[in-house]
């Protein structure tokens, strides 16, 4: 077991046992060694089963929104873009900053699940890393109660940030048909699942525009061009507030590069507002979510 | 029995695509499905089960019922028939359990869904033995032989660079005899053992324990993690639920169907916005008591193949073999 296993066990009982948190919510082992799924902890003599390891891939953030009314508070584990994500909901005025406490950790990039299947416990080595952690600036959380661990070598960003939006100028050299073509085909795909918007700090919205599907804005038949709707609304509607954990795009069973389409709006909205980190920063605000009356539009 | 060499598929699939539109797995974009052949298209036979299942060709994602007109004061209603001959090739031994789970939900107790019937008439199954396991199957616990598919026309090993073809179905010998210069024959016997599952489930006493869990706390416990997406819905191979609509155009539309997820709050809401299922709690249990209780109660048979999609593609790891686990230690008097 590694220590930062062992400090956050210690952490959990001790915060369960005297009552300062409800319950927790780390991560446990799953059924294969591959697999670190998010779990809730609500007694002391639980605390055994969280574990970190290269697999706790999941974004805890979104967690919060269940429990708002929450009397008390809730003990999370965040990793350096799950705080950005704690960051999106405080700003988004989801939650409450005094309704929990977070345990940060340094993260060194974790692992996705999918890439490891197939492989045996002794190839552990081999799994790469997650492309969402690629390009992580942030692997330290930008908020947090306690650090469990400091941050080093160990730490530093896969990448360098020059390669934030390759992927995004590589779709930038095709041609408008091509491009056309690209996307037609990934929404062709699209199962309208849900499964990123409902994995994303940034959709915190109470109702869905896609929950009401009697509402004609957009039909549930699963089109292209409906499909193609939806991730563009989704994508316009996190513009500026994408914290680029990349857990839209891992969790998509249907391998629609969701976070090229994200990081272009980045692109833009720095090229036209200035460079801009969404969930960094509290003071900081979103682009879009801002009036301004030196904006070159306002008169 | 027959025998094609492995590098000669393509053509066989060419002849046969001739007969009927054939969906076999290829790969798109890193992802693989059962998609149309085109004779170009990447082939992922032999790799691990598609991400989607082949339900789609039999109860496509969205499908057309009928057209409506208005003209004047006269409306006219145009039927949306499909005839096509489809060929399906590929398919594992746990998404052949599942296609004669779906007869029995669209074509038994009294009703029979049209749309299916005409689809499912109209298609020629191959299915292909598993040589290996997947680390995520368990299709084995559920009876399944990976194998040997269940009610396919053609069944086809992989065995030392070739396909052994051995039909199981009157229609199933005329696919065969369709491309007669690319099948040699293969003699009797040397086929392939079929691989053991790793992960098991012990499904002993499940239903009659579930029929008295409705109320037991166990479910506001394993929905915590869940995110209410319906992604385990659409990619499980017996998950069938489906939403009527219409499309308008001014004078004319259509009248559709399309999937549907029991993970949606919009699911069970009902006009004047009362929701019956209105929290994940009662959509959680809902989706494994119709898995391992409703479904079993109603055709005899559970509702769930050991594919392991869910198990693969859920997001927070809803794992359906620890639920049933966690059920078995449920204490009813505790």
């Amino acid at each position: 077991m590694n220590t930062l296993t062992e400090k956050m066990r210690a952490l959990a009982r001790e915060l369960l046992e005297k009552g300062e948190v409800k319950y927790i919510i780390g991560w446990e082992k799953g059924s294969l060694w591959y697999q670190s799924p998010p779990v809730f902890i609500d007694r002391p003599e639980d605390a055994g089963r969280l574990i970190w390891d290269e697999f706790c891939v999941n974004n805890l953030a979104k967690y919060l929104l269940d429990d708002k009314y929450l009397e008390g508070r809730v003990g999370l584990f965040v990793k350096g873009c799950d705080a950005r994500g704690i960051n999106r909901l405080l700003q988004d005025r989801q939650v409450e900053r005094d309704k929990f406490y977070l345990m940060g950790i340094v993260c060194p990039g974790v692992k996705d699940p999918r890439q490891a299947a197939g492989l045996s416990i002794e190839q552990r080595e081999e799994v790469p890393l997650a492309a969402k952690c690629l390009y992580c600036a942030h692997p330290e959380p930008v908020v947090y109660d306690v650090l469990l661990n400091e941050a080093g070598e160990a730490y530093r960003p896969k990448r360098p940030a020059g390669e934030r939006f390759e992927d995004v100028a590589a779709l930038e050299a095709m041609s408008p048909d091509e491009r056309y073509e690209f996307w037609a085909r990934q929404y062709q795909r699209c199962i309208r699942c849900y499964a990123c918007r409902n994995v994303c700090p940034a959709c915190n919205c109470r109702e869905c525009i896609f929950d009401r599907s009697q509402s004609g804005w957009v039909g549930k038949r699963m089109a292209g061009s409906e499909n193609a709707f939806y991730g563009l609304t989704r994508a316009w509607h996190v513009a500026g507030r994408c914290i680029e954990c990349g857990e839209c795009e891992r969790v998509c069973p249907m391998g629609i590069p969701i976070m090229t389409l994200n990081k272009k709006i980045i692109k833009e909205l720095n090229e036209l507002f200035g460079e801009y980190e969404a969930g960094v920063s509290l003071e900081a605000e979103p682009p879009l979510g801002r009036y301004r009356t030196d904006d070159p539009d306002f008169s | 029995m027959l025998k094609i060499a492995k590098e000669k598929m393509p053509e066989l699939l060419n002849a046969w695509a001739k007969i009927g539109k054939l969906y076999v797995p290829q790969d798109q974009d890193g992802v693989s499905n059962f998609l149309p052949w085109d004779g170009k298209g990447k082939l992922t036979l032999g790799q691990g089960n598609s991400v989607l299942p082949p339900k789609d060709l039999f109860f496509p994602r969205t499908e057309t019922m009928y057209r409506y007109q208005r003209s004047g004061g006269a409306l006219s209603l145009e039927e949306v028939v499909e005839n096509e001959k489809q060929i399906l090739v590929g398919i594992r031994s746990c998404d052949a359990r599942s296609i004669a789970l779906l007869d029995d939900v669209f074509l038994t107790k009294g009703y029979v869904d049209e749309f299916y019937r005409r689809r499912r008439e109209n298609t020629l199954i191959v299915a292909l033995a598993c040589n290996v396991a997947q680390d995520t199957c368990f299709c084995t616990s559920f009876g399944i032989d990976p194998g040997r598919a269940e009610g396919v026309d053609i069944q086809v090993w992989e065995v030392d660079g070739s396909y052994i073809l051995e039909a199981g179905t009157e229609k199933g010998r005329e696919l065969l005899g369709q491309a007669p210069a690319l099948l040699m024959e293969a003699g009797e016997g040397g086929l392939p053992e079929a691989p053991a599952c790793n992960l098991k489930v012990d499904l002993a006493g499940v239903t009659e324990k579930l029929q008295q869990m409705f109320e037991h706390p166990f479910w506001a416990q394993i929905c915590r993690k869940c995110l209410g997406c319906g992604l385990c819905t659409y990619l499980c191979p017996t998950c069938h639920c489906f939403d009527i609509q219409s499309e308008n155009r001014g004078d004319s539309g259509i009248k559709f169907r399309c999937w549907d997820s029991c993970m949606f709050s919009e699911y069970t809401r009902m006009a004047g916005g009362h929701n019956p299922r209105p929290s994940k709690k009662e959509r959680v249990r809902n989706r494994f008591l119709h898995k391992l209780q409703y479904f079993p109660e109603r055709y005899g048979k559970f509702g769930c193949v050991g594919c392991g999609r869910c198990l693969s593609y859920c997001p927070v790891n809803m794992d359906i073999t620890r639920i049933i686990g966690g059920i078995k230690e449920v204490d009813l008097n505790g």
